[in-house]
Order: structure tokens, then C-alpha cells, then sequence
């Protein structure tokens, strides 16, 4: 019922989820949380949410893995998610965009921007439901 | 007067008895010419010449003597041996050969070699002091007279006629005999001269293979560092001259003790494992017993050799050697291994073998010292690189590592300070911007560490593209402007009007301006100025940053390059990494460019930068797209190029025209693949290792199989003549851009297939995205697409129908009148007429899309890992169907 987009974070360190979740929470964000890829699989399949912001280094299944399993089940494949990582190097940024990131945000995130950046990927509501 | 006056029958008989004496003196010359012929003629010297003299002497020596017997006899140490005769009985010469002639008074022979002078015994039955009256009652003479053979002062031998009775011989006689005798010495010397001749140039000619064979190894060593290489050289040379059947060099590991065969000549693998596996010990061995004696040993009959053979030993005799010689290795005062070489017969070895392999073990301990010092270099390389490698790893995650917390840092102090939740006082304000700055700090200092570690591992690749220079400048300026403002500094930007493109990684070079700048910005106090000024110079572009500043003591003028090294400053704001100066100062380095300083202390300073601009006049750069071609099956180019990187970025230009590049990295390499793939093209490089480019291409001329495929020489040697004459097709002087590579290779290609008379393929290139355009252009041109681009939806519709082209290729996103508006317009329904459409997006085509888009469009292409040649082949094969159908111009 509710009228706010639906971000699922993908974040193994808690301050790091906190800071996220607490500035899209303050932007007007439904934020759905999760600390391993698994869990972000799981997350995904059962909310549904707008977007998936994802680490990718995580515990277990890393976020590209994650990012296969959503993508390759139906009901979650259009769900665009956006890498948010901590990778320093210049060719992390290609890879993650050709592996089917929808976007890269690098940290630290700059909290001013961060909820723009993170909207800018929201599917547009104004488009035609079939 | 008187006397001619003489009686009639005097002078008739003296008339008779000069021409007795004419004849006889002719018929003496004759014989001495003949003598003299056969001593000029002999050119072949040796015995068989020698005894053609002697043969000659002993002949005429007889009949002008008038002697029944005439015999050379030749000294021999203290007794003398029969050498030529005239008139002997072989009883005789049996009986001489079995009864040696002592060189005393008892025999004539031995009066006139003692005495050096003619002696004649009138009789020898007669002379109480003649003792060989065995020899007499053989041969039964009576007279005999023999003359000395004498060579420089020696007396060599004799020369001795004989009568058979009583009849001395005359004074003329005399002289002939000695006349005779010296020739015959004459031609003794002459043989021993010619021999001594042949032997010394014998000799020459042995000293001359040696030096050369010594050359060689020489060079060996000095020409290559792969110490097997040389040390077979060594062996083989070794054994080949010193005649000898095998041989092999050993290295000694004082570690343990042992010599190790490293390599061995003429000896068979299984002997080879076998003395490899044998445990050859410096104190309990034969080879060891050289080296610690530092001295050549040889074993002439190893069956002789005394006690139980040593391990060494044992195998080469179980495996049919027969004799050796060990030789130490020695440098300078250690032992670094031996050489031992051996024949499957038994005998001793010369001592001019000994020196000669004495002078390969000094080369081969040279060889051998320098193969282990490269071997140890190897081994630190590769810790090095190793080390470096970790350090880089190290760096990489701790930078990871950092940045994780540092967001934490930096996001909540920003979360606070947005006073997301709550206001602060003017304190709490204060102190949050403190944690914010040392956070943003920290995380520049990581970025400068991580780019510094990468450029010292040489891992940083720039990113090359071709932009407007002014645009960073612009970008730069406008990052500091607020800070100068702040400060009162007046920042202005002078820049000539033909600053034109640049081709450099366009952030590297932002980066390097905005630390200049805000060093500048730093260092200028309040109030003061700083220009910047931008100059194209040929084929340099160039920008320079100059302050009111405090300057730079000369002193510090160089350090302050070094990391963290920032100068006599003022200890105000500490913003700065300390590396930014270093940081510039090696990406400007990495763009071929440098960086510079001119200072005054008090007055100001200029940094300064210029990076070289090759092609200036080139329109684009190298692009930078990776494209998925490895299953390319066009026609086939050989790439021989030796550097990785200029090979990649070769064949992936060919790929993206749709070639099939095979590499090579050497000459060699290269013709074989040239030979087995019948490439409809060469690309080569002039630098190669071993065998260069010239030598490959002259190859390639040279054989029928391949002299016709064209080679396209690129090359750093702006020798396009030679390139040329040697029969290269094009010559291109690198940097070589993709374009003009590209271009050269189609050139050579056979025509298309596609009719001559057949209109070339058109396209329309409908794309918001210059790069995209640029991307399709230079992948289709090559292949002979006339390409047509359009910026935008608006005019699309009016292009595709001006242009007419065989196929249309749209982006889907784009502003105002997007793809499907134009797809609208161009084919509003199913079955329009036109050309057929294919979409090349980056957009996600969801299924309401698809929907919209059946049947109006070929197909889809998506811009994420596009295949290009995939894609101009796809689109090659629509384009001709619309072309067949009759439908397309």
C-alpha cells in the first residue's frame, strides 16, 4: 500500500548498512536490508523491491553470483541493481557494468548525493503497467 | 806465342784431347742441369723428391766417374744408412742394411765425414787401416774415393764411388764428386726446408682453427647468456679439436662437493644419465683430484689404470672409453666445475692438446661463472617481481580495506552535518567538518598511494583518448576558482586558439592540472595571482601554472618531486598528500611528456608540463572498446610482432574489420605460420628477436609459397626505402593509429565479393552517442559500408530517405524524438516498404517493447559486450537479402 520505492541493501559491514539504509530511510526510501548474497537472493524473491544497491564482496556468494541468481529468475530478472563497493582499482567499475550492473556507486558514498544516485535507477512510475 | 808453334801431330792431339775434355766437361753440365732440374722441379718436396735427387746424383756420378758403383750414404746418429745407389746388387744392399757402417776411420764413408773432406783409397786391399773387408769380399771393389755431404755446417752423410779394380780416380774426378755430393745435400736441404715448411704452416693452419674455435666460444659467451648454449659450444669445440671422440663439462657445487655433468658431446643419453646419477665427489674422485690439484690429468688406458675405478670412471669405462683427459674449471681461485674429454681407443694425450683444452676450461670457467651470476640475477628478478607483486596486492586490499570504515567516517559526519537529524551548535559543527576533512584526507591519500604503487609496479595503463584540451583546463580551473576567490587570488587562463585535440587518458591529465593548480592556490598568499597558459607547439602540447607565490629554494627545487616532500612551507594548511607532485610528475612521464619547475624564491614559481602529440593532425584517437572476437572467421592475418601490447592492439583492429589475426612473437614463428595458415596478409614488426623483420620479409619474397601475400611493415624505423625495395606492400612508421592500419591491411585485401557493379552496402547510423557513431563508422567503413550518421531522431526519418540506405541502425534511447518514434516513422507498419531496421541499444528491452517492435525491425543488437564483427556480418547478410529483393537503391 505504500507509496515509496523499495531499495534492498546488500551490505556485510554494519556500519556501512547503517549509514545507507539510514540516509535512504531519511530521503523516503523503503529500505529492505540483507548481509550475504544469499540472503539478498532470498530478499529479492519474496519483496520484490524497486532496486538492489549490492556490495560486491560478500560473504558467501559474492555480489556478482547474487547478481546471476536474481537475474535468472523471472519474477526478480528486471530488478536493476546498482554495485556499491569499496573496489579501488579502475577496471572494477567495466567489469561490474558488463556483468549486467545497472550502475556503480563507489565509497565512501557521498551522503548529499547518494539518494539521487540511488533514484536515478527506480523503474519510472509513470510508464504504462500492462 | 811458342805455343801455337807446336808439331802437327801435338796439335792434332791436342785438338783430340780438348774435345774429349769439351765433351766431357758438356756431358758434367748435363748431368749437373739434369740434377738441378729435378731439384727445381720437385715442388712436392718430401722423401720421394729427395730420393728423385739422389737418384740422379748417384747415376751420373757413376757414368761420368766411370765407376761401377756410386751410393749415397746418409748419417745416422753414430752409424750411417744406405740411402740411394747406382750399380749395387741387392746382395749388397741386403748386406748392408743387416751390418750397420759405425762412423769411425775403418771405412771411407766414415774418414770423410769425420775429416769433412774428399778422401780416396787407391786400393782398399791395400790400406791396413780399412776394416770392412766383409763389406769387400761382397762387393769386391778396389778403388773407391767419397766426398762429405755437408748442410750448413753439418755433415749429413756421404756420397762414394767405387771401382772393381785398381784405378784411382783423377783430380777432375775429385771435383765432380764434391760437385755431385753438394747437390745432393742441396736437395736434402731443400727437402728438409720444404717439410719444415709444410709442417709449420701445418701447424699455422692448426693454430688458426684453434683461435678460431676460441673466438667462437668467446663470442658465444659473450653473445648470449644461456649458459647451456655456450657451454655445448665449449664441449663440442673442444672435442673436435682436440680429436678426441666426446666430452663433457662439469659443474661443481661446493655446497656438497659434486660435479655435475651440466652438458656432454658424442656421448649417448643413456652414458649422459648415468654420469649424472653417478656421484662424482671432489676428494674421492680422478676428476676431482685435477681440480684440487688444479692441474690437467690424463688416463691413457683406463684398463691399465691402478685400484677400483671411482664412480665417474666406472661408467665411462662400462660404457667403452678408453682414455681421457680432466681439465679444472678455476675462477679465480675456486673451483667452478672441470672438462673432461675422451677417445674409445687407448693412448696419451699431447701436451699441445693439453694446453689447447687448458685454454677452452679458462673460457668455459668464464661461461660458467657468468651462467650461474644470470642465474642468480633470474632467481632475484623473480623474488623482486614477486615481492612487488605482493606489495601491489598488499596495497590494492588495504586500500579496500581503508575505504570501508573511511565511509562510515565520512557518510555519518555528512549525515550530521546535512543535520538530517537535528541541528548543532556552532562547536559540534566545527568539529564534525574536522572529522569530515581528516576522513576526505585519509581517503586522498589512499588514492595517491594506490595510483603511486601502481605506477611503480607499472601497472597503471592510461586510458587514452582524444578530447579538447581546453575542456580539463576549463574543468580544472573551475574546481579551484572558489578557493582562489576565497583567498583573493585572481586566476586567469591564457590559451592560444590552435590548442586543438589532445590524445592522452583524459583524468590522468585533469588530475595532473588540478594538483598544480591547487598547489598554486596553496602556496599564493592572499591577494596574489596565478596564470595558467596553454600552448601548441608542433608536436608538444604544453601548459603552465604560474604563481605569486613564496617560491622554491633551488636546493629544494628537485626534492620537492620526492614523496611527502613538500619544501620549506609554511606550516598552514596540510591539506595536501605530500604526493600529488610525485603522483603528476609520473603520469605526465607515463604520457612520454615531462614536468618541470622554475622558481624564485619570494617572487613566484612555474610548474610546467608538456606531453608529445604525435599525430597531431589525427582526428581520433585509439579507442578504448574491448571487443569479443575470438571467434572471428574471416580471412586470416599474420601479426609478427614481438610486444604484447602493440600485438593486442593490432589484432584487435583487425578483428573489429572482421580478420582473423593469428600472432607470432618471432620471425621464426611467424614464417611458419605464414606457411601453414596462407594469410591473405602480413603485419610485421622490424624488431623482433633472433631473426629481425628485414630477414622475415626477405624470407617471405624469397619463397614461392609466399611471396605473393602482401606485408604491411610496421615499424618504429622510418625506413619506408628499404621497406619498400625488400618487397613490403605498405610501410607504416608506428605509433601507427587503428585507421591507418586498418586501412593499409583493407587495401590489400581481395575485393569484396559482392559485385562491382552492385552498389556499395549503405547504412544509416541513428545514435545520440558520438562514440557509438564513431564505433559503427570505423567498423563498417574498413569493410567497404558507406556509412551515413545522424545525432538524433529529428532528422532521421528525412536522412533515411535522402540517403536511401540498405539497412538502418537506430539507439533506442534518445532525447526528443526517440528510436521507437523514428521506427514509427520510418515503418508505421508491418508490411512498409523500406529498409530493414535493426536496433542497437543499451536499453533492456522489456517484453511490452518487443511487443512493439515485432516484425518492423530485424533484430536487436545490445551495446553491453557487443560483438562488432558479429554485428557487421549480421548486418552485412540483412542489407544484401534487402538489396536481392530488388527494393534497395
Amino acid at each position: 500500500m505504500s507509496e515509496l520505492p523499495v531499495v534492498l541493501i546488500v551490505e556485510d559491514n554494519p556500519r556501512n548498512l547503517k549509514l545507507a539504509r539510514d540516509v535512504l530511510e531519511y530521503a523516503g526510501f523503503c529500505v529492505l536490508v540483507a548481509t550475504t548474497g544469499e540472503d539478498a537472493v532470498e530478499q529479492a524473491r519474496t519483496s520484490l523491491p524497486d532496486v538492489i544497491l549490492m556490495d560486491l564482496q560478500l560473504p558467501g556468494i559474492d555480489g556478482f553470483a547474487a547478481l546471476e541468481l536474481i537475474r535468472d529468475h523471472e519474477p526478480t530478472a528486471h530488478i536493476p541493481i546498482v554495485a556499491l563497493t569499496a573496489f579501488a582499482m579502475h577496471r572494477d567499475r567495466e567489469r561490474a557494468l558488463v556483468s549486467g550492473f545497472a550502475g556503480y556507486l563507489e565509497k565512501p558514498i557521498s551522503v548529499r548525493e547518494f539518494p539521487a544516485q540511488v533514484r536515478r535507477h527506480l523503474p519510472r512510475r509513470e510508464a504504462p503497467e500492462p | 806465342m811458342s805455343g801455337f808453334e807446336e808439331t802437327g801431330d801435338e796439335a792434332v792431339g791436342g785438338a783430340h784431347q780438348l774435345a774429349d775434355r769439351l765433351a766431357t766437361t758438356q756431358e758434367q753440365l748435363r748431368a749437373t742441369s739434369d740434377i738441378l732440374k729435378v731439384l727445381t722441379a720437385s715442388t712436392t718436396g718430401g722423401a720421394a723428391s729427395r730420393d728423385e735427387v739422389f737418384d740422379a746424383v748417384v747415376d751420373s756420378a757413376r757414368r761420368l766417374l766411370g765407376a761401377q758403383v756410386a751410393q749415397i750414404y746418409l748419417v745416422q746418429d753414430d752409424s750411417f744408412v744406405l740411402a740411394r745407389s747406382s750399380g749395387l746388387t741387392p746382395e749388397f744392399v741386403d748386406f748392408v742394411s743387416q751390418h750397420p757402417i759405425v762412423r769411425d776411420r775403418a771405412t771411407l764413408v766414415g774418414r770423410v765425414t769425420i775429416d769433412r773432406r774428399v778422401h780416396q783409397i787407391e786400393d782398399v786391399l791395400a790400406d791396413p787401416d780399412y776394416r770392412r773387408t766383409d763389406f769387400q769380399r761382397v762387393g769386391g771393389y778396389r778403388t773407391m774415393m767419397g766426398a762429405p755431404m755437408v748442410v750448413g755446417d753439418q755433415v749429413v752423410g756421404a756420397l762414394n764411388v767405387w771401382r772393381t779394380q785398381v784405378a784411382p780416380f783423377d783430380e777432375a774426378a775429385e771435383e765432380l764428386l764434391s760437385t755431385f755430393a753438394e747437390q745432393a745435400a742441396l736437395a736434402l736441404r731443400h727437402v728438409e726446408l720444404f717439410s719444415a715448411l709444410e709442417s709449420r704452416s701445418a701447424e699455422l693452419a692448426r693454430k688458426v682453427d684453434q683461435l678460431e674455435a676460441l673466438a667462437e666460444v668467446g663470442e658465444a659467451i659473450s653473445s648470449t647468456l644461456v649458459a647451456d648454449e655456450v657451454l655445448a659450444t665449449i664441449v663440442s669445440h673442444a672435442v673436435e679439436l682436440s680429436d678426441t671422440d666426446g666430452g663433457s663439462l662439469m659443474e661443481f657445487d661446493e655446497a656438497t662437493g659434486l660435479f655435475r655433468v651440466r652438458t656432454a658431446y658424442g656421448t649417448s643419453e643413456y652414458v649422459i644419465d648415468a654420469l649424472r646419477a653417478a656421484e662424482i665427489h671432489i676428494d674421492r674422485t680422478w676428476v676431482g683430484r685435477a681440480a684440487r690439484g688444479r692441474r690437467v690429468l690424463q688416463i691413457p688406458d683406463l684398463d691399465a689404470a691402478p685400484g677400483p675405478l671411482d664412480p665417474h670412471l666406472a661408467v665411462l669405462h662400462g660404457s667403452g672409453w678408453r682414455s681421457l683427459v680432466a681439465i679444472p674449471l678455476v675462477r679465480p681461485d675456486r673451483v667452478v666445475g672441470a672438462l673432461v674429454v675422451r677417445r674409445k681407443s687407448t693412448g696419451s694425450f699431447s701436451d699441445e692438446t693439453c694446453e689447447l683444452l687448458a685454454a677452452f676450461a679458462s673460457q668455459s670457467a668464464v661461461a660458467l661463472t657468468n651462467a650461474r651470476l644470470y642465474q642468480q640475477l633470474e632467481q632475484q628478478s623473480v623474488a623482486l617481481a614477486e615481492a612487488s607483486q605482493h606489495k601491489s596486492e598488499f596495497l590494492a586490499s588495504m586500500s579496500h580495506e581503508l575505504r570501508t570504515p573511511l565511509n562510515a567516517v565520512i557518510g555519518f559526519s555528512e549525515v550530521l552535518l546535512e543535520r538530517m537529524f537535528g541541528d548543532l551548535n556552532e562547536r559540534q559543527e566545527d568539529y564534525l567538518q574536522d572529522i569530515h576533512s581528516a576522513g576526505r584526507h585519509l581517503l586522498a591519500l589512499l588514492g595517491d598511494i594506490l595510483d603511486l604503487s601502481k605506477i611503480e609496479a607499472g601497472r597503471m595503463e592510461l586510458d587514452l583518448t582524444t578530447f579538447p584540451i581546453d575542456d580539463i583546463l576549463v574543468q580544472a580551473l573551475s574546481l579551484v576558482r572558489e578557493r582562489a576567490a576565497l583567498h583573493g587570488i585572481r586566476l586567469t587562463l591564457e590559451a592560444s586558439n590552435e590548442l586543438g585535440l589532445v590524445t592522452a587518458d583524459e583524468l590522468r591529465l585533469k588530475q595532473v592540472l588540478l594538483n598544480l593548480l591547487s598547489n598554486a592556490v596553496k602556496f599564493t598568499p592572499d591577494g596574489g595571482s596565478i596564470v595558467v597558459r596553454a600552448w601548441r607547439d608542433g608536436e608538444e602540447v604544453g601548459v603552465t601554472v604560474t604563481d605569486t607565490g613564496i617560491g622554491i629554494a633551488p636546493a629544494d627545487q628537485e626534492r620537492i618531486f620526492d614523496s611527502f616532500q613538500q619544501g620549506e612551507r609554511t606550516a598552514s594548511s596540510s591539506e595536501g598528500t605530500g604526493l600529488g607532485l610525485t603522483l603528476s610528475r609520473r603520469i605526465v612521464e607515463l604520457h612520454g611528456g615531462r614536468l618541470w619547475l622554475t622558481s624564485t624564491p619570494g617572487e613566484g614559481s612555474t610548474f610546467g608540463i608538456s606531453v608529445p602529440q604525435p599525430d597531431a593532425d589525427r582526428e581520433a584517437g585509439g579507442d578504448v572498446w574491448t571487443v569479443d572476437g575470438d571467434d572471428v572467421d574471416g580471412p586470416t592475418v599474420v601479426v609478427i610482432e614481438d610486444d604484447p601490447r602493440s600485438a593486442e592492439l593490432v589484432e584487435l583492429h583487425l578483428r573489429a574489420a572482421g580478420l582473423r589475426p593469428v600472432a607470432a612473437s618471432t620471425g621464426e614463428q611467424g614464417l611458419d605460420l605464414v606457411r601453414a595458415q596462407d594469410p591473405v596478409a602480413v603485419v610485421l614488426d622490424i624488431h623482433l628477436p633472433g631473426m629481425d623483420g628485414w630477414e622475415v620479409l626477405t624470407e617471405l619474397k624469397n619463397d614461392p609459397a609466399t611471396a605473393d601475400v602482401p606485408v604491411v611493415v610496421v615499424s618504429v624505423e622510418p625506413e619506408r626505402g628499404r621497406g619498400f625495395a625488400l618487397g613490403a606492400t605498405e610501410y607504416l612508421v608506428k605509433p601507427v593509429s587503428g585507421e591507418h592500419l586498418l586501412a593499409a591491411v583493407t587495401r590489400l585485401l581481395p575485393p569484396p565479393r559482392a559485385d562491382e557493379q552492385s552498389p556499395r552496402l549503405r547504412v544509416v547510423v541513428v545514435d545520440d552517442d558520438p562514440l557509438a557513431l564513431k564505433l559503427v563508422r570505423s567498423t563498417l567503413e574498413p569493410l567497404g559500408w558507406e556509412v551515413h550518421t545522424c545525432a538524433g531522431g529529428q532528422q532521421a526519418a528525412d536522412l533515411v530517405r535522402a540517403v536511401a540506405p540498405s539497412v538502418v541502425v537506430i539507439d533506442l534511447l534518445m532525447p526528443h524524438v526517440d528510436g521507437f518514434a523514428v521506427i514509427d516513422e520510418l515503418r508505421p507498419h508491418r508490411d512498409s516498404d523500406g529498409p530493414p531496421i535493426v536496433v542497437l541499444t543499451a536499453k533492456s528491452l522489456t517484453p511490452q517493447d518487443r511487443s512493439r517492435l515485432e516484425g518492423r525491425i530485424a533484430f536487436v543488437a545490445e551495446k553491453a559486450g557487443i560483438d562488432l564483427p558479429g554485428l557487421a556480418r549480421r548486418l552485412a547478410t540483412v542489407a544484401a537479402e534487402h538489396v536481392r529483393e530488388g527494393e534497395g537503391p
